[in-house]
């Protein structure tokens, strides 16, 4: 019962959350105040532009990889690991893309992406959802949105960040810089560390076993360091190792009592 | 179903839950081996960060595992498996086709692509692609049928709290 009565108020902010216009002044409250900035709102709307652009100009670098099957399967997957969180109901769409690195992207608005290199890794459907909740985090918890803010308001100031936002694509691409260099950048450690936490309890909700994210980091900690499809990976994140060892504090005996769907047989086999 | 059937499928299905045995691998952390696959069951011996295990068993998020100082239960992300391996062949061979190898640099845009620092900044925003994206989504109700028909339930669990010694 004690479970439940904790995850009471929990659903409450589930049911607000998604609701509420994204407000930038509170998420950078405490900086705000001290800068004396006013940074203006951003819209979910807003933040669906600019997950657009981001999403399209890394789609400019790798397009998606032609396999209707693959890309319908992966959007399945993933908008079910996406219904279990509580921004459900933003548009989410994902993607393989056509490289052979090892890694998954996440754009504001519900934009997810993870490369065919990541793909192949993968043995069943429970590591594919355990991936994809590890980037829907990224896009609930707006991570990737926070960090254009700190820049735009290191670099330029509140100008372009403000209500300008949205109303022309030009000051969205002035905000995420050259290109899908966004997706280039690290975010802060414990930022992925929360995500790592997020993907495990997505993937676990969606009827899933919950080792499946777990389990891909097993396998791409044996990946070289000089292995270059990695390069970009663990430049910009903690190495699985510490990603693996974290995630074992966050869990403790709190899974103990769940088990869950490998399903290894429904995992879509990529044509080549 | 026949005897020999039925033997063969819990065989399969021993190998199945059974990936992990026989490997080896080191601790990723200190731990406590256990008696028993509980978190309630008696200690018996001392893991360190680092040991290097021999793994015997697993069961459900349990291994069990030979260590310097003993054997015994821990949950399996106190865990790392396997050694890191170097280089691979097939890596090699992609840094080739990439046009990677040796200079570290793209030289070629042909063939395996790369996906670094320099093609993600020069990258071109792609409006079909986008479209084709956004053209493959799922509706909830549609993913919700999808579960169904792989057996899989919706469970209510709470978020992992960050453990503590975080920054967070």
């Amino acid at each position: 019962m004690n479970r439940l009565n904790g995850l009471l108020p929990a659903l409450l902010l589930a049911i607000a959350l998604p609701a509420a216009a994204f407000d930038l002044g509170k998420v950078l409250e405490g900086k705000d105040q001290k800068s004396g900035l006013s940074l203006g709102k951003t819209s979910q709307e807003d933040e669906i532009k600019i997950g657009r652009e981001i999403a399209g100009n890394l789609l400019g670098a790798a397009p998606l990889v032609k396999d209707q099957a693959l890309q319908k399967y992966v959007n399945q997957v993933g908008r079910w690991v996406a219904s279990q969180s509580e921004r459900s109901n933003l548009p989410w769409h994902f993607g393989v893309i056509e490289s052979e690195d090892i890694n998954a992207f996440a754009a504001p608005g519900g934009y997810v992406m993870l490369t065919k290199g990541l793909y192949r890794k993968l043995k069943n459907e429970a590591e594919l959802a355990g991936v994809l909740g590890h980037e829907i985090g990224h896009v609930i918890k707006k991570h990737h949105l926070k960090l254009l803010q700190k820049t735009q308001l290191l670099s330029l100031g509140a100008g372009v960040l403000g209500e300008s936002v949205g109303k022309d694509n030009d000051s969205i691409k002035k905000m995420i810089g050259s290109g899908a260099e966004i997706c280039a950048r690290s975010l802060d450690k414990d930022a992925e560390f929360e995500a790592d936490r997020i993907g495990v309890i997505l993937g676990a909700r969606a009827g899933y076993d919950p080792y499946g994210l777990p389990e891909v980091l097993q396998e791409i900690g044996h990946t070289s360091k000089d292995d270059s499809r990695v390069a970009l990976l663990f430049k910009t994140h903690p190495h699985p190792d510490d990603r693996l060892a974290r995630l074992g504090d966050a869990v403790g005996d709190r899974l103990d009592k769940i088990s869950g769907k490998t399903l290894t047989e429904r995992f879509y086999k990529m044509k080549d | 179903m026949r005897p020999q059937l039925l033997v063969m499928a819990c065989f399969g299905l021993l190998l199945a839950s059974n990936v992990w045995a026989g490997e080896t691998g080191s601790a990723l952390k200190n731990d406590i081996l256990r008696a028993e696959p509980y978190s309630d069951s008696k200690s018996v011996g001392a893991l360190k960060r680092n040991d290097k295990v021999d793994i015997l068993e697993k069961k459900g998020a349990w291994l069990k595992i030979k260590a310097p100082k003993g054997s015994g239960w821990v949950r399996l992300l106190s865990v790392k498996r396997g050694a890191t391996s170097k280089s691979s062949d097939v890596a090699g061979v992609l840094d080739v086709a990439s046009g990677r190898a040796g200079t570290g640099q793209v030289v070629s845009t042909t063939g395996v692509r790369g996906l670094g620092e320099e093609e993600l900044k020069s990258a071109k925003f792609n409006e079909e692609e986008v479209k084709k994206l956004e053209a493959n989504s799922v509706s909830a109700a549609d993913a919700k049928q999808f579960a169904t028909a792989g057996s899989l339930q919706a469970r209510k669990l709470e978020y992992l709290p960050a453990p503590k010694g975080g920054a967070q």
